[in-house]
This record gives structure tokens, sequence and C-alpha cells, in this order.
């Protein structure tokens, strides 16, 4: 469960989040609409405790994630798997290392059995082939499907996704969206993800909000948020065509 | 000014960091290693170079002088006395600073603006602990070897200079060496390199780790690191010169 209630954020005298409500309950997977720059990856970034809020409050499972000590952010991070929007992938190591690294300080588990899992992982992103390969030698689709094994091997109870499908084409875009529902349905994660791609908040979403003014301003279905009178969130309905 | 002295501050609260984090574990060895080899194995040929170039251009320079005064016979002691007490120490620190400093504040820079700093931290792992102390640990081992490697060829760069001009046999070259040097010469010259590795990656890792921006931050930080890197390692030497005249004499 992920509670927000009235998280701020301010760059210098820029105002990213103003008050900002969210509850995402255990299992769900929303999705976070805006355009670039309205705040959504700072928004997960402060789930994650990556970014210290002004003011608000985060609950992620009953940890106070802006007052936790190192010892409960540690904790709650070993609940997140986070899908950062380049990948994020280390890149002096093999993909199996990233995932293999991952576990190791996630888990603490021993290097044979984290190969194993690793393998596995990459298996089921389609990536097994490439598995000894650096980062450097992945497409684009490559790179974000061996991002999300790398948060996913930890077996994560969140899966925090920031622009999945940023700077794939469209085909791509709709093979990760899909693959991000499978996992979140095999796994049962609670997943938030950040995109301004809305065929990609339709396929990976129950429940989807705008943020507008550093604020979630619609929230609902897919479909109930296609129906609203609003220029702006009309935009990302029309995007696609 | 004000910009610089804010990085002064940044930098020393930066670098007192280290000292709690190199005592708690998890020990990253691996990762010792492998800097242990990049910025050691890596800066052989360069420092060779500079190492052998140093005594030729010194033993040269100096020999005319010497001769005018009839004493030729002291450019050995002069050579590596000069070499081991203040070049070889400064001019290898300086060299490696403009390799392995630029290339840390790069390599994190980059790390910074491509999110796999934010990546360790998620991991639970501490970015500072696992990036910066094994870093600053290698360079620390590494400078000593590399200056006493350094101090070697340049006194070798001198012996070919009196060897081709005839001046001097070999024998007679060694025993002038090494008469002339004590430990009061050897001691201060090495134990600087400690500090002056511990510069050259803690300014490389704070650079590094403040980025923002992209690629020009990363150009940024490779060129700040240096800079800032080769002033600090001149105003140690500065201060390390006089306590080593105040312990050594």
């Amino acid at each position: 469960m992920i509670k927000i209630s009235g998280l701020s954020k301010s760059f210098g005298n820029l105002a990213v989040l103003n008050g900002l409500e969210l509850f995402v309950k255990k299992g769900e997977a929303f999705s976070i609409l805006g355009k670039s720059g309205t705040g959504k990856s700072v928004t997960l970034k402060c789930i994650a405790g990556l970014l210290i809020p002004d003011a608000g409050e985060i609950i992620v499972d009953s940890i106070t994630v802006d007052a936790a000590n190192i010892r409960d952010l540690r904790t709650i991070r070993r609940k997140i798997g986070f899908l950062f929007q380049g990948g994020a992938l280390y890149d002096s190591m093999t993909i199996i290392e990233n995932l293999i690294f991952n576990l190791s300080h996630h888990l603490k588990i021993p290097r044979a059995m984290a190969a194993d899992k690793s393998e596995n992982y990459l298996t089921l992103v389609g990536l097994k082939e490439s598995m000894n390969k650096l980062p450097s030698e992945l497409s684009g689709g490559m790179k974000k499907r061996a991002a999300l094994a790398r948060a996913l091997v930890i077996e994560p109870q969140i899966l925090l996704c920031d622009e999945p499908t940023t700077g794939l084409d469209p085909i791509t875009s709709g093979e990760i969206s899909e693959l991000i529902r499978r996992l979140h349905d095999q796994f049962q994660v609670t997943a938030i993800v950040v995109t301004h791609d809305i065929l990609c908040a339709g396929i990976v979403s129950d429940r989807a909000g705008v943020l507008e003014d550093g604020i979630l301003k619609y929230t609902g279905s897919i479909n109930e948020l296609a129906g609203i009178d609003d220029e702006k969130v009309a935009g990302f309905f029309k995007s696609p065509l | 000014m004000k910009r610089f002295f804010t990085h002064l501050y940044e930098l020393a609260s930066f670098s007192f960091r280290f000292v709690k984090e190199a005592l708690v574990p998890p020990y990253e060895f691996g990762e010792l290693v492998s800097h242990l080899e990049d910025f050691g194995s890596r800066s052989l040929p360069l420092v060779s170079a500079i190492g052998l170039l140093m005594g030729l251009i010194l033993a040269l320079q100096t020999k005319p002088t010497l001769a005018r005064f009839g004493a030729e016979s002291f450019l050995p002691a002069m050579v590596a006395i000069s070499v081991v007490r203040e070049l070889g120490p400064v001019i290898t620190a300086l060299i490696v600073a403009g390799r392995v400093s630029s290339g840390i504040g790069a390599e994190i820079a980059s790390m910074r603006v491509t999110e796999q700093i934010d990546a360790l931290e998620v991991s639970t792992v501490d970015p500072y602990h696992f990036l910066v102390v094994p870093r600053v640990i290698a360079a620390v081992i590494v400078l000593p070897l590399l200056t006493a490697y350094a101090d070697f060829l340049a006194i070798i760069g001198a012996f070919i200079v009196m060897f081709v001009t005839g001046d001097m046999g070999w024998q007679l070259f060694i025993t002038s060496t090494l008469n002339s040097l004590s430990i009061s010469d050897i001691v201060p010259g090495i134990a600087k390199t400690f500090f002056f590795g511990y510069i050259i990656a803690i300014v490389g890792s704070y650079f590094g780790f403040r980025t923002e921006g992209g690629t020009e931050g990363v150009g940024k930080a490779a060129t700040s690191s240096v800079v800032f890197a080769s002033f600090i390692i001149l105003i140690a030497d500065l201060v390390l010169v006089r306590v080593g005249i105040i312990l050594f004499g």
C-alpha cells in the first residue's frame, strides 16, 4: 500500500509538486500521466526516498518514507523494484552481472543461486541469449527489458516504472507495456508507472491519474479519463492518433 | 571566488566522510583490485615516459651549469635529491591527477546523469561506500609505488646523459647517487604521495558526485577534477615540504 498526502517539492523557485495526494492499494497498478516537467519522476523518486520532499507524507507499507532513518529506508527499498527512464544499467557490468549485483546486495544470497535466478528472469524477458553482453551492446528496447528484469529479480512487492516506453518505437513500446502488465499479473506487485504514453497506461494500469500543476487533477480508469471534458486531458488521447 | 571557497568547504566535508566509511563493512575487495589495476598498471606507460624524460631533462639542463663551476661530479647527487625529495612526487602526482582524477570525475559523473547512482541507492548500496572508498584506497596505494618507479627512471635518465657524454662510469654514478641519498630524503618524498593519492581520488569523486545536467556536466566534472586536484596537490606540497623539513631536516 502506498499513501501520499500533501506532497510538495520545489527546485529553487520552481514548485514541481504542490500538495499531491495519492492512494494505491496493494496489488494495484496505477499510472501517473503528465507532460514533461510536471513532476512525475520526482514523485517516484520521493516514494523511493531518493528525493526528500519539502512537505507532505509518504507511507509505504506502514513506514513513513520522508521520516525514515537509514535502516527503515533500507527496509522500504528492499520491497521496491525501480525501472529507471534510461534503464540505469551499470555499464561496467554485463547484463547478468547487473542482476546478480542487485540480488546479492538486496537479498544477500550466494552468487551461484543469484546467477541461476538472474538467468531465469532474463529468460522471462527474452534476453537469455544476450545475458553476457554489456549494456552498450543492447538496443533501447533490450535495455528496457534488462532493466525490468533487474527490477523484478529481487521479487519486489512494489514496482516503480519511470517512463518505460520513452524513446522506443510503437511496436517495442507495446511489447514492453504488455510485458510489464504480464509480470505485474504474474507476481501481483503494486505498481506505479509514470508515463506520457496513453497506450502504455491503458495496457499497464488498473487506474490512472493526470498530474497537472503539482497535483493529481483527475483519477479514474483510462475509460473514465477519456470521457473528461478537459483539453489537456483530451490531448493525451489524441496524441497516439 | 565565492564558488571556489564553497567547493573547498564541500570538498572538506566530502573527504572527511571517507574516514568513517572506510572502516565500515562491506569491504569491496573486487572493486579495489579493479581500481588498483586501472590506476596502477594502466598509468605505467605514461609514468615511465615522464620519469625517464624528467631525469634526461634535469641532467641536460644542469650539467653545463655544474661544469662552469667544475662540479659535474655532483650531478648524480643533485638529480637524485631533487627527484626523490620534490620533482618525482609532485610531477608524478600531477601526471596521475590528469589521468586518474579526470577519469574518476567523468566516470562517476556519467553514473550520476544516467541515474546509475540512484539505482545503487535503490539496491540498498551506499554509493559513497561502493564508488568512493575503493577508489581512494587504490589511489593511496598506487601513487607511492608509481612515484618510486618514476624516481628510479629519472635517475636512470640522468645516468644516460652522463654515460653518453662519457663523463662518468656506471659504478661511480651508482656510488655517488646512493651516498647522496639518506632516509631524510626518501621518507618525506614518498610519505607525501599518500596525501597526493588521497587528493587525486577524493577530488575526482567529489566533482563526479555533484554533477548536474547531461554530457556537459560530465565534461565539466572531468575538467574541474584535474584543475582542482592539481591546485590542491601544489598547496598540500607547500605544507608538506615545511612539515618534512621540521621532522627530517
